[in-house]
């Protein structure tokens, strides 16, 4: 493993006092602090200095950590000595070894090492949420479902490098969730720490784009093709809906582009969304000579100009 | 993929879906003391007469999580994590804005 310069990754000398140490980590952990910080790889950085002040701050880590001398430098291969720890008296239940420390740290001050967390010591600290997205159907949202996820997760392997882990999922999802709203998988996120509660998980829902219908909030919209007279002498159609096929009368007179409400037919919540049908009148071919004469006889008796508004 | 992941009922995170003060701390390790302060403060308004009665809006969770997360690490006291919870909601609002005038620039420039 590799060696860590707890006071160079805090900025103070080895001669520092308590209080240099203090303020030194105060500037830092303001500068880094992942929930506030833009820098870049901040929330290593923080766990860098977090692991830097829980040695220095603590007298008895800081001597047993002093002692194993000056010349070290950080990232040179390092191994504890044989009896470490030995000739130190320690308070115990200091050890932090859950934190995401290193494993310099772990080898040191973590379980199993005299300074070991033995009395489950340390605030109560509330571990980091994870952030994912989701793709579910219309029809998820609607009634509500299970989709199984697959997340993968970077972790910091002990030499050093990255590795992914997969960790599967199976996710209830609640009736009603929107598109782009959030959705809290509790404890899910990052693990427990001290004797705090995970963090959870926090999916962004995307809907997937529907065959037949468009989403724009709760409500549902569907272009509904009707043939020219069901349009124009009304007709009773079913129409399909994301809870079933429901019958919809279609009044004498409609137009094309007319839009037609059906009341809580869309997704659910307080108040549901409503369902919108709207009219696309679709011609039938002239490519029989009864369909060319019956557009014929249109042509002689009836009296329709659709651009008399242009003129 | 495991054969038989365990199944987790999600809740969605909005204003209108409401957890217990209870949970909220417990999620948060934040202490009720904290979060009357917080609630005196005008930060949090909950619903209910009493802390062991209150309940939030689940969407306060994550900035929640976040105060307690500052008080922890950088000692900050309540009023000033308060503060700092105004800030970074501004924060996160001016970004929001940011992004969106972005892509309506992008849209014009590229029409």
């Amino acid at each position: 493993m590799e060696f860590r310069d707890y006071y160079a990754v805090l900025g103070v000398g080895r001669t520092a006092t308590q209080d240099e140490i203090k303020k030194a980590y105060r500037r830092a952990a303001r500068r880094y602090h992942p929930d506030v910080s833009k820098e870049a790889n901040a929330e290593e950085k923080f766990k860098e200095v977090q692991e830097a002040y829980e040695v220095l701050k603590d007298p008895e880590k800081r001597a047993a950590y002093d002692q194993l001398g000056s010349e070290w430098r950080s990232g040179e291969q390092f191994r504890p000595p044989p009896n470490w720890g030995r000739d130190f008296e320690f308070r115990g239940g200091a050890g932090d070894s859950g934190r995401g420390f290193s494993d310099f740290f772990s080898s040191l001050f973590g379980g199993g090492s005299p300074f070991g967390d033995v009395g489950g010591g340390g605030a109560a600290y509330a571990a980091r949420d994870h952030h994912a997205r989701i793709d579910i159907e219309l029809e998820d949202a609607f009634r509500g479902g299970t989709r199984t996820i697959e997340l993968r997760r970077p972790r910091a392997t002990a030499d050093g490098h990255v590795a992914v882990d997969t960790h599967t999922l199976k996710v209830g999802i609640p009736a009603g969730v929107l598109d782009g709203q959030h959705i809290r998988l509790a404890g899910q996120g990052e693990p427990a720490q001290r004797s705090g509660p995970a963090g959870d998980l926090f999916l962004e829902v995307h809907i997937r784009p529907h065959r037949l219908f468009q989403l724009e909030g709760r409500d549902v919209s569907l272009t509904l093709p009707v043939a020219p007279w069901e349009a124009a002498l009304g007709a009773q159609l079913q129409v399909p809906t994301l809870g079933g096929p429901v019958d919809m009368r279609i009044p004498p007179g409609s137009q094309a582009g007319q839009k037609l409400r059906l009341r809580a037919r869309g997704l659910p919540g307080q108040p549901p969304g409503d369902q919108l049908v709207i009219l696309k009148v679709v011609l039938p071919a002239a490519d029989t000579p009864q369909a060319k004469a019956l557009y014929e006889q249109m042509r002689r008796d009836l009296a329709f100009d659709p651009r008399s508004h242009l003129k | 993929m495991s054969d038989n992941p365990e199944r987790f009922q999600a809740q969605v995170v909005t204003d209108t879906v409401w957890i217990s003060a209870e949970e909220i701390c417990r999620s948060t390790s934040l202490s009720v003391t904290t979060l009357s302060e917080l609630v005196d403060l005008g930060v949090l308004h909950p619903r209910g007469a009493r802390p062991e009665g209150w309940e939030l809006p689940i969407s306060v969770l994550p900035a929640l999580k976040t105060a307690a997360r500052l008080m922890a690490d950088l000692e900050v006291n309540v009023s000033g994590v308060a503060v700092a919870m105004e800030l970074l909601e501004s924060r996160r609002e001016l970004e929001r804005r940011v992004a969106l005038l972005e892509r309506l620039l992008d849209d014009l420039t590229h029409r």
